[in-house]
């Protein structure tokens, strides 16, 4: 066990923890600390968390990016404190945020939504369940339809540690748009997971953005179970850190239930980004679409394993998931494993995975328009992730993603 | 505008040009024809300067620049537009942001100043009506999910937008139905000028229909081997490329 | 309908038999005195006996993989005989007709004649019977061409300076934990050498057979082909119906110098065990080739046997544009598990390979791909292209696909598919409506699923696949 984590489980024990989050203590202590050898950690090194020294640092107050045009109701985390109170908040009909803290044990248990993120995949799940002291739990009234968008906003200074916990829950047939933004400063560590819960009908928007760089460190992630005809269109965009590993879990609960899980990683410098997605049909009918695409510059590292689970019985299932990367640096490299495990007949799965350079032949067209070579590399592959920002509903947000991409794009290397 | 002298050129280790030479002057239309493998495309990617295609010998000159000594952007900015065959689809690049990108190249190449968001709007509307291409093609991804008769009118779009002096059309008629023909001939005539010059690339005499050549050529096996007035499409029509002998028939072939 | 498909699926194993031939086995048990009797038995040399000791050394300190997508008891090394021959083997028989008749009838049962004059012309076969090879064929026409072909235990003594300038070089002696155990306690296996600018005359192929009971084959085969030559080399693998599991765990290494071409068949048809997975072949082998500058290793499997299948025959693509191929069938039906696929590893510049994976799962069987493709850094313009197929038949059986890909140089291109399907209800009312009957039509759809992998084997075995295939989907049908 590395003394990282040893540290973890002294102070957790120190909290006099119950109910689930003591199970997850425990299940915490049987854990091994990931190397090398662990598959789920092959190619990502958790080293920069070993090596963090956060104690000696000057705490410098972080500030989080606007997204203009995003009329959206703002909940606040700086370090892992909320910086509002929730009874002050004016909420629309039918929603409902309540601190973390407000359910007790006997609800969590039953609530049966924490313990989702699976330690097999990722032992940091358990370490947000025994340190995040704070969280939110957002409930959608069954029919309500909530247009303002909520966003979460993590922010870790300089220096800091810190760890956040959320649930959502929407009721049968209510819409809901939430954004998780999470932003670090250097150095500064980070865990954040939340559960989700579509019910019937329901449908959920969702973004994550992790814009964590340099030695923001950041482990994090997403459990969405759907249950029947529910809808879940998520967007995942990253850049990357030392260390920023995300994993999203989808699981088809009900039937008929439809995911789409976009995902947009651009890297540059020495960052390094993990994203683990494990999409699950455990009932027939459900159709789920997954394209993730990224490009890695300068000495940057891409790492994708992206598993497809149809159990017995998920009969009729419709999965797909697509992975594409562009290498632009001698110095990168990109990893990737797109997985099926299938143990149903009359389902329909295909995954596909390509590294690629420029298509010459592109490149000349647009060259025979008398555009530069270094504008033209630019515009092929900025296309490349364009083509998933253009299917982002929210449209502030697509803006404010292809301004930002774009910019972190300039700053890249691009032969 | 062109001057071609002896060109010869190869691709891989075969060479398609042996010694072509062309002349032509402002305004001037120049139908190129010939059988299929004669090196009628190779001509238009060797003129613009495609990676891959290695001129061996010969002289090219635009304007009285060495074109063969300039990059493919360059020759683009110096006036040079062809309109491909096959164009190429390009997702997630819209036709908007690529026309734009293009159009103030252009302009800053002749030190203009470059076009504002509105003005190229406007131009580029206009352009997109003039070839029937509903307006929202101009957000579409370039050339993605396009027709194969809406790729041509969108590269006639382009040679609008882009006002070159020397326009290579590579078998703009190819595949077209006679009413998508007529369009890409309305847009080439519209911009038929003194200053102008056009190289109309073409396997069959039907696009001459409609666009007026002042000159024909034909090119068989690298080289021009006959050149006339309008009336040799005419010919060739009738007799096909028979009469060249064995080796451009089993070319055609 | 797919209750006649479960039916079809029931399955005939037509190698099944024993032959009744008097065998010296050793007692069960692995220590360093067993390896030492091994290379005593065959004479060998001091330096191959201290590599098979070094190599036990290794074998002992490392652990059984339990990476793979396979579930079986858990092996106990000590009950089993490393070694076994025909007690006729001991006086090595000179000519064929020395050879015991039992034995012979034993591969004319298998329809592999070991006489050269009722065989097929242009095949050379070496056929090894448990430890020991029995016959090889052809070995005066080969050797006027300069090819040498014979078991790898009589190399040793004929060719030390090829033997040991190439053993272990392509899989170390430590490679991994089953590599390991065959170091150390190889009984036989086949040698070939083609020499500079020869095109092997005929075809070579060996023919595996377990016959004796609690015993593990481990053969190892060395294949190496210098500058310029070409050699297409065929396996076949079966063993008798047993009750209990018999391990098999076989190393081969191939080596294709500057300009070299190796085409490398198996049908492996080892005993899959019964309809309740009792009994069966272990299979656990590691084959791998290195390509030199321009060289070419093409990988043909068709695997219908084994109940359990732990297998990836890989590339090394050292030299600058060589190439690499993979095409694999793998069936497994009943209870059978397969996790098999490749590793392609691009070092060199405008290094190729192409990866198609035709996985076929019935009844309650699991069969998985697993597959590496490595882009080095310096593998400038190199390309692979990966098609993963996966058919299942039924919907009590897994098929899975686990395809790691790792890039670092940008202008590598790597492009992988997967897909997965069934023999649909449609398909097979449209053959039934036809005429034909469901085994058939099965039987039609799963080769015509196979065809481009089939293709790519030669013509006496494409037609000897496709009736295994045929024969082990026999009843599998809806």
């Amino acid at each position: 066990m590395s003394q990282w984590l040893e540290q973890v489980v002294e102070r957790a024990e120190q909290a006099n923890l119950t109910g689930p989050r003591l199970q997850a203590l425990t299940a915490l202590k049987q854990q091994r600390w990931p190397t090398r050898k662990t598959e789920a950690w092959r190619y990502t090194s958790v080293t920069p968390i070993e090596q963090l020294s956060l104690s000696s640092v000057q705490t410098i107050r972080a500030n989080a990016t606007d997204i203009d045009g995003l009329d959206s109701l703002d909940l606040v985390f700086i370090d892992g404190v909320l910086q509002q109170s929730l009874a002050a908040l004016t909420l629309p009909a039918g929603l409902t945020i309540q601190p973390l803290s407000a359910l007790s044990d006997e609800e969590q248990t039953a609530a049966s939504l924490f313990g989702q993120i699976k330690p097999a995949h990722h032992i940091f799940g358990l370490v947000n369940d025994v340190l995040a002291e704070q969280g939110l739990i957002i409930d959608v009234a069954p029919g309500a339809d909530i247009t303002q968008p909520i966003r979460i906003i993590n922010l870790s200074s300089q220096g800091q540690e810190s760890h956040v916990r959320m649930v959502v829950r929407l009721g049968e047939q209510s819409r809901l748009c939430v954004i998780e933004q999470g932003e670090g400063q250097d150095p500064s560590l980070h865990t954040a997971f939340a559960e989700y819960q579509i019910g019937p009908h329901a449908h959920l928007e969702h973004y994550r953005l992790a814009l964590h760089t340099a030695k923001a460190v950041q482990v994090g992630g997403n459990h969405f179970r759907l249950l029947e005809n529910a809808e879940l269109n998520s967007t995942l965009v990253a850049f990357g850190s030392d260390l920023s590993r995300l994993d999203v879990d989808i699981e088809h609960a009900g039937e008929h239930a439809h995911a789409k899980f976009n995902a947009i990683y651009l890297l540059g410098s020495g960052e390094t980004f993990d994203l683990h997605s494990c999409i699950e049909h455990a009932v027939p009918n459900g159709t789920t679409e997954e394209n993730a695409r990224g490009i890695v510059g300068d000495r940057a590292k891409a790492v994708f394993n992206g598993r497809i689970h149809i159990h017995r019985h998920a009969q009729k299932t419709l999965a797909e998931l697509n992975n594409r990367n562009l290498l632009l640096s001698r110095r990168g490299q990109i990893n990737t494993k797109p997985e099926l495990e299938i143990y149903a007949d009359d389902v329909k799965c295909a995954h596909g995975a390509t590294i690629a350079e420029i298509e010459e032949k592109a490149l000349y067209y647009l060259l025979s328009r008398g555009i530069s070579r270094s504008q033209a590399l630019i515009m092929l592959n900025f296309g490349f992730i364009q083509e998933l920002i253009n299917q982002i509903p929210n449209g502030a947000i697509a803006t404010w993603l292809q301004e930002k991409l774009k910019d972190k794009f300039s700053q890249m290397e691009v032969k | 505008m062109l001057k071609i002298h002896n060109l010869h050129a190869k691709v891989e280790d075969k060479t398609i040009l042996k010694g072509l030479s062309l002349e032509i002057k402002p305004g001037e239309v120049h139908a190129i024809m010939g059988p299929n493998g004669a090196g009628k495309s190779t001509l238009g990617y060797v003129l613009s300067g495609r990676d891959g295609y290695e001129v061996i010998d010969g002289q090219v000159e635009l304007k009285g620049k060495d074109l063969l000594e300039l990059e493919t952007e360059e020759r683009a900015r110096e006036g040079l537009f062809l309109a491909f065959q096959y164009p190429v689809e390009i997702p997630g690049v819209s036709n908007m942001e690529f026309m734009k990108e293009s159009v103030n190249a252009m302009r800053e190449a002749r030190g203009e100043e470059p076009l504002s968001a509105a003005e190229f709007l406007k131009k580029a509307k206009e352009a997109c009506k003039q070839v029937h291409l509903p307006l929202d093609f101009l957000k579409r991804g370039v050339n993605e999910g396009f027709s194969g008769g809406e790729k041509k009118r969108n590269e006639i779009m382009q040679m609008i937008l882009l006002e070159p002096s020397l326009c290579i059309l590579d078998e703009s008629d190819s595949g077209l139905d006679i009413d998508a023909l007529q369009v890409v001939a309305d847009g080439v005539n519209s911009q038929r000028s003194p200053e102008r010059s056009f190289i109309v690339v073409t396997h069959y005499q039907r696009l001459l229909d409609y666009i007026k050549p002042d000159f024909v050529h034909i090119l068989a096996d690298g080289k021009i081997v006959k050149s006339g007035d309008a009336s040799l499409a005419l010919e060739v029509e009738k007799e096909g490329y028979a009469w060249l002998g064995g080796k451009a028939q089993e070319a055609d072939a | 309908m797919s209750e006649q498909i479960e039916q079809a699926l029931s399955r005939k194993y037509e190698a099944g038999f024993v032959s009744d031939i008097e065998s010296e086995t050793f007692a069960a048990g692995l220590d360093e005195e067993v390896i030492r009797k091994i290379s005593a038995m065959k004479n060998e040399p001091e330096w191959l006996l201290e590599w098979r000791l070094k190599a036990f050394e290794s074998w002992q300190k490392m652990e059984e993989p339990e990476w793979a997508h396979l579930h079986y008891p858990k092996i106990d090394y000590q009950a089993i005989s490393y070694y076994s021959a025909p007690k006729s083997m001991k006086d090595k028989p000179k000519s064929l007709d020395e050879v015991d008749p039992e034995l012979l009838r034993t591969y004319e049962k298998l329809g592999i004649p070991l006489y050269e004059q009722q065989m097929l012309a242009g095949v050379a076969v070496d056929a090894v019977f448990d430890s020991v090879s029995v016959v090889t064929t052809f070995r005066e026409k080969l050797e006027e061409a300069g090819v040498i072909f014979c078991p790898i235990s009589e190399a040793v003594h004929r060719f030390p300076e090829l033997v040991k300038k190439y053993l272990g070089t392509v899989v170390p002696r430590s490679d991994n934990y089953f590599a390991a155990l065959n170091s150390a306690v190889f009984t036989d296996g086949s040698f070939v050498y083609i020499p500079k600018g020869v095109r092997s005359p005929m075809e070579l192929s060996t023919y595996f057979r377990i016959n004796e009971q609690n015993t593990g084959q481990f053969e190892r085969t060395l294949i190496v082909a210098d500058e310029g030559s070409y050699v297409s080399y065929l396996e076949g693998c079966t063993a008798p119906q047993r009750d209990e599991n018999q391990l098999h765990a076989a190393v081969v290494e191939l080596v294709a110098l500057d300009n070299a071409k190796i085409k490398y068949s198996t049908v492996q048809n080892w005993y899959p065990g019964d309809e309740n997975g009792k009994g069966g072949i272990y299979n656990f082998v590691t084959k791998r080739g290195i390509c030199h500058t321009n060289a070419h290793i093409s990988w043909t499997q068709v695997e219908t046997g084994s109940a359990i299948t732990w297998k990836y025959p890989s590339c090394i693509l050292k030299g600058d544009n060589s190439v690499g191929e993979f095409y694999s069938v793998a069936l497994a039906r009943g209870k059978q598990q397969a996790d098999t696929g490749t590793k392609m590893i691009h070092l060199g510049k405008n290094t190729k390979s192409t990866i198609i994976s035709k996985g076929i799962s019935a009844g309650d069987a699991n069969n998985a791909y697993r597959g590496l493709v490595q882009m080095g850094p310096n593998s400038d313009g190199a390309r692979n292209f990966t098609q993963c197929d996966s058919l299942l038949i039924g919907d009590q059986c897994g098929a899975h696909t686990f395809p790691y890909i790792e890039s670092r140089n940008p202008s590598a291109i790597v492009e992988h598919e997967a897909t997965t399907s069934k023999v649909s209800d449609e398909q097979l009312f449209l053959c039934q409506q036809r005429g034909l009957d469901a085994e058939k039509a099965v039987s039609m759809i799963v080769n015509g699923f196979c065809k481009e992998v089939f293709k790519e084997l030669p013509m006496e075995f494409a037609v000897e696949a496709g009736k295994l295939l045929e024969i082990s989907l026999e009843g599998s049908v809806g």
